[in-house]
């Protein structure tokens, strides 16, 4: 269902990014851009061992070199937690090749590299387990007083009667699956530059997905209070989960700013990248579901453990698939099992696609398998299976729009599933996949967007919201949603974002609920203002409010448009009214759940590969991808999500991998974590199924991740049905993998 | 990962050029196009007091052809004027693709043959950081007597992973190597050794200025695989040349410390022809002959399985020709 003629003038218009000038000519201005004066440079002494007791720690040699501001250890900040357990410097041991042992200050990059290597430091290497293999070998040393077999957090969950579920199963059918450690690859590297000259007032400038997010860790580690904090970003080279809450060197640069009382920034250094980003680490995966004879699924298992690094540092993602496993099915019962292992590497977070991305490039093709288990088209088990708008999963998320099943119709009809599924070619290969994504995640009371309008004599708007553009378009669509309010172009509105201490709250742009949850904030703060200027244009039109027509910068009676007034005029006559009024619009949005998502997006998509026998190459031919994004506010910036999620999907099931030795990645830089490039993008079709959802703004969902999940569900599942195996078991399906496939099948 | 401190010589002939060298060799680095040397100089693995930029010397520039038909490339013309000059693609069309290959056209601005034909072994374990290395405690290829790709190995593993040495040895090309004492000739064949530390001849006095590629009538193919087409080094590279009385080369590019021609697959390639069965015949004599170690990107059984399936598309190429 797509907006009727003239329901709407911007919204549903294929909308150029206004930031795009900017960013193609090389003006936009990035962090690493930014040079304050009297400005100094940090960098950061790692350990060199996997596991390690720091005796001691000598500067005096680097403090001496000219240029050196300061050296900073544990030695000099022993209480500063960066998570709960875990001191922001190593203080007694070190727990991974990379982990901070001290920083450095100095006038210039150079010297600051310099004196890392005069920072005398004294180990005494310690037996370590860097993998989960061997942190869950008998035996194995033990990381943490605190986990006992190495065993982090855990998180166990049931829902419905998953033993019921089983029982009425007439088949089990259970799967083993493994993802690598895989990097976010942001374009922008990791650099954070602070100010803490005065001991009140804290300035970091960084990119990020959440200002508050970045205030409160701040904040709590450095004895301040969140306002004393300010955040202050301006254009993000991408984030995919890599910029959802400060890391170390945020902290550094703060304390070293405090202890210099000057500036300073600190930027990753080339394999420093690969320390710093919190990227996914190894995972392993077990998948059991129940079905009956006729294809219906009963129960469902998932049984996740996550290699979590030498710190437990990101628990949410623990905690966050045993919701999201209830999204798509019926079922009976479900069943989570969820561990984090410690290990002496990297501590790790999340992907791009969150975790259920590399969840569901396993789980989907396990569903496939389950289905040809008792002789179904897999695509007609999904749909089987399928929610409806108006079910509620069984964690009590509710899906008061929901196009799972027109997604899965249309990606089979348009692929041409049917005359390709079982009967392509050896080697060639068609996998569907399908998924749930939250517009927004309320996981924490305050999950709230608020935005302000301010509205000009020349009629130009100015919106305040603390909403970071990642590169997603989101300053783009919220000038769309204002202008629509108010009647004006979206080149009426200037964005100001980027800084703490100016724009009203935003949680931030995560859990794709920056379309949702900002969208509402900015459509209310638009209403109010125009709320505003009404008043004065129904007095003026002798008319009554709900009679006025906002559209194409002008104001005017439903009635009678030749009397309109432009949006400036009427500006011009609120602001010289008797009342003299200045609009201001102000809005917010919190969702009325107390937890969990109000809307999810759904999809489905058709993968075509082929593999070559010989090299083991997989090239993805097409994909056919069915979003149901709720409205698709513009098109064209939905198109892009879609792209760079196809684009990223593949890649992560294909291409990335982190490789590692002794928990050190062996290639830690751009030319040798092989992401693909343009040349390697499949040819895909869109289509949007725009179900209107009753809490989106204008009946919008998101597009932040849900394309991403499907996507790496279809292309993993052509893969193995090219190969004629049930499972691969393992992402990325380098050549060298599938060669191994290969030599493993009989004949 | 900045540049460590260093003299910069801009030497205006060649001769100037070789007498700083021949005073201070070991010390010096030569400079060509630089898109190796300078991420080497910033990860520490190479910390010369001198670089000696050799780009404009105009000894090394140009390409010439000769009465013979030979062509004679100076070592520091640039990879993307190679690749589209006209002599090179109507003489050897392989010899060109070899040329265009290497990484993307931004490192091919600034690349030189000489330095594709001098670039450096490449190694996981060598090519990172200094703070990375650190943490390995070093190997064969910084000085250390250990290896981390092979525990036992004396001879380090590191890859020769240039892409246009296959072409030019398959093509019988000659090099000529300067020094303030004279001029050698040597067949690039016998330039490369298998040891990623001093993987060629190549002595700390000399430049190489110049490759001749004499003339022939016989068909060439260069094939390069990688998993990004436009950037990467290669898994693996083969050049095959086949004359009309079917005498056949094959050199394999990537798959070790140098570059590797095929006897075998060669001899089976040349005595019993390229029918269908012949080619598999010789490919998996490639397979077997190949001694390869797990190291940059692809394991060892996949870096064999690559090898015979170079052979057996090379060979298909050379047969289905024009
Ligand atoms: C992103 C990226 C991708 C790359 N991809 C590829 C690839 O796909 N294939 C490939 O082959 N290479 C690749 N390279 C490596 C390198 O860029 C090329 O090999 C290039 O041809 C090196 O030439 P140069 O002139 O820049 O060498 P330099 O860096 O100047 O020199 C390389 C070495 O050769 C020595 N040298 C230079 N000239 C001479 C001479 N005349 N006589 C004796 N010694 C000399 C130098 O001292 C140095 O040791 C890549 C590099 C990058 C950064």
């Amino acid at each position: 269902m797509s907006a009727k003629p003239g329901e709407f003038t911007v919204i549903g218009r294929r909308q150029p990014r206004l930031d795009g000038f900017e960013k193609v000519s090389g003006r936009a201005v990035y962090t690493d851009d930014i040079v304050l004066p009297g400005m100094l440079h940090g960098r950061i002494l790692r350990s060199p061992h996997p596991r390690a007791r720091i005796v001691s720690i000598d500067a005096s040699r680097a403090l001496a070199l000219p240029g050196v501001k300061a050296v900073i250890s544990s030695r000099d900040f022993p209480d500063v937690l960066f998570s709960e357990r875990q001191p922001l410097f190593a203080r007694d041991t070190a727990n991974y090749i990379g982990e901070e042992v001290a920083a450095v200050a100095a006038v210039d990059a150079i010297t600051a590299e310099e004196a890392l290597h005069l920072i005398d430091v004294t180990w005494e290497p310690l037996p370590a387990a860097t993998t989960l293999r061997e942190a869950l070998r008998n035996g194995a040393p033990r990381i943490h007083d605190w986990a006992p077999g190495n065993v982090g957090p855990t998180h166990e969950k049931d829902y419905g009667d998953p033993d019921l579920g089983f029982a009425e199963s007439d088949l089990v059918v259970e799967d083993q699956f493994r993802t690598p450690m895989q990097h976010n690859t942001l374009t922008e590297f990791h650099v954070a530059l602070a100010d803490w000259s005065k001991p009140e007032k804290l300035t970091v400038w960084t990119p990020t997905q959440s200002a508050p997010m970045y205030q409160q860790n701040l904040a709590k580690g450095l004895g301040l209070t969140e306002s004393q904090v300010r955040i202050v970003y301006n254009n993000i080279g991408g984030a995919f989960t890599g910029r959802g809450r400060p890391k170390p060197h945020h902290f550094i640069a703060a304390l070293l700013s405090r202890r210099t009382g000057r500036p300073v920034k600190i930027r990753a250094a080339g394999d420093e990248e690969f320390i710093m980003f919190r990227g996914s680490g190894e995972t392993q995966y077990r998948f059991r579901t129940g079905v009956t004879r006729d294809g219906r699924i009963k129960a469902i298992e998932m049984d996740i453990t996550f290699d979590s690094g030498g710190h437990a540092e990101w628990v949410m993602i623990l905690w966050l698939p045993a919701a999201v496993m209830n999204w798509l099915y019926h079922a009976k019962g479900s069943r989570y099992r969820g561990r984090f292992i410690l290990t002496n590497s990297v501590p790790k977070g999340s992907h791009h696609g969150g975790i259920f991305g590399r969840i569901s490039a396993g789980w989907m093709q396990h569903m496939t398998r389950v289905a040809e288990a008792i002789g179904m088209d897999p695509a007609e088990f999904h749909l089987l299976n399928a929610m409806d708008p108006g079910d509620t999963g069984l964690d009590g998320t509710h899906f008061a729009s929901c196009g799972l099943k027109e997604c899965i119709r249309a990606v089979v009809e348009r692929s041409g599933w049917k005359q390709k599924y079982g009967k392509l070619p050896r080697y060639r290969g068609i996998g569907i996949g399908i998924g749930a994504q939250a517009s927004g995640s309320k996981g924490a009371a305050n999950d709230t967007s608020a935005a302000m309008v301010k509205v000009d004599g020349d009629g130009l708007v100015t919106l305040f919201t603390g909403i970071p553009d990642m590169g997603q378009g989101s300053h783009t669509v919220m000038s769309m949603i204002a202008a629509e309010v108010l009647g004006i172009e979206p080149a009426d509105v200037r964005i100001v974002a980027g800084d703490s201490d100016v724009v009203p709250f935003d949680w931030g742009a995560f859990s794709q609920r920056g379309t949702f949850m900002t969208g509402n904030a900015v459509k209310n703060a638009a209403e109010d203002a125009r709320k505003q200027l009404a008043a004065v244009a129904a007095q003026l039109f002798g008319v009554p409010e709900s009679e006025l027509r906002f559209g194409a910068r002008r104001v005017f009676p439903a009635s009678s448009p030749q009397k309109a007034l432009s949006f400036a005029q009427l500006v011009g006559k609120t602001f010289n009214s008797p009342e003299g009024r200045y609009v201001m619009g102000r809005g917010f949005f919190n969702s009325p759940r107390a937890f969990g998502p109000l809307a999810c997006s759904f999809g489905a998509q058709v993968a075509e590969v082929e593999v070559d026998p010989a090299t083991g190459a997989v090239k993805v031919l097409k994909v056919t991808a069915a979003h149901d994004i709720g409205r698709a506010l513009n098109p064209l910036g939905v198109e892009g999500q879609l792209d760079g999620q196809v684009f990223s999907g593949m890649s992560q099931v294909l291409y990335e991998e982190c490789k590692t030795d002794d928990g050190q990645v062996l290639n830690p830089s751009r030319l040798e974590y092989k992401l693909p490039r343009t040349w390697e993008l499949p040819a895909v079709e869109y289509i949007l199924v725009e179900t209107i959802d009753p809490y989106g703004p204008f009946g919008a969902k998101e597009v932040g991740e849900g394309p991403i999940v499907v996507t790496m569900a279809a292309i993993a599942s052509a893969v193995a049905n090219a190969l004629g195996v049930g499972m691969v078991e393992e992402i990325p399906m380098t050549p060298w993998r599938v060669r191994a496939v290969l030599d493993r099948m009989p004949g | 990962m900045l540049l460590p401190a260093h003299d910069y010589v801009k030497p205006r002939t060649l001769e100037e050029g070789l007498g700083v060298l021949s005073r201070s060799g070991a010390a010096v680095r030569l400079l060509g196009g630089g898109t190796d040397v300078t991420f080497n100089m910033r990860n520490r693995l190479m910390q010369p007091a001198v670089l000696l930029s050799i780009r404009e010397l105009p000894e090394l520039l140009g390409v010439e052809e000769w009465p013979d038909g030979s062509l004679r490339i100076g070592a520091a013309c640039r990879l993307a004027d190679l690749a589209a000059h006209q002599a090179v693609n109507s003489r050897h069309p392989a010899l060109a693709a070899a040329f265009k290959a290497v990484a993307s056209s931004h490192v091919r601005n600034m690349a030189t043959l000489g330095g594709n034909l001098n670039l450096d072994t490449r190694c996981w374990y060598a090519n990172q950081t200094q703070e990375w290395r650190a943490a390995k405690g070093g190997c064969l290829k910084t000085g250390v007597d250990a290896c981390h790709v092979v525990a036992s190995v004396k001879t380090c593993v590191a890859i020769n992973n240039a892409d246009t040495p296959p072409a030019l040895i398959a093509l019988d090309a000659t090099i000529t190597l300067a020094s303030a004492g004279g001029r050698r000739t040597l067949r690039l064949a016998d330039y490369y050794r298998a040891d990623g530390v001093t993987h060629t001849v190549r002595r700390t006095d000399e430049v190489l200025t110049e490759v001749i590629v004499p003339p022939t009538p016989d068909r060439l193919v260069f094939i390069k695989d990688t998993a990004r087409l436009g950037i990467d080094f290669a898994y693996g590279t083969i050049a095959a040349r086949r004359a009309a009385d079917g005498r056949t080369r094959l050199v394999l590019g990537s798959l070790g410390p140098a570059p590797v021609v095929l006897r075998r697959a060669a001899v089976i390639a040349t005595q019993r022809g390229l029918a269908d069965t012949h080619i598999e015949e010789a490919a998996e004599a490639a397979r077997e002959d190949l001694g390869v170690v797990s190291n940059l990107y692809t394991p060892a059984a996949y870096k064999r399985d690559l090898a015979r399936e170079l052979v057996r598309r090379a060979l298909t190429a050379l047969r289905d020709m024009p």
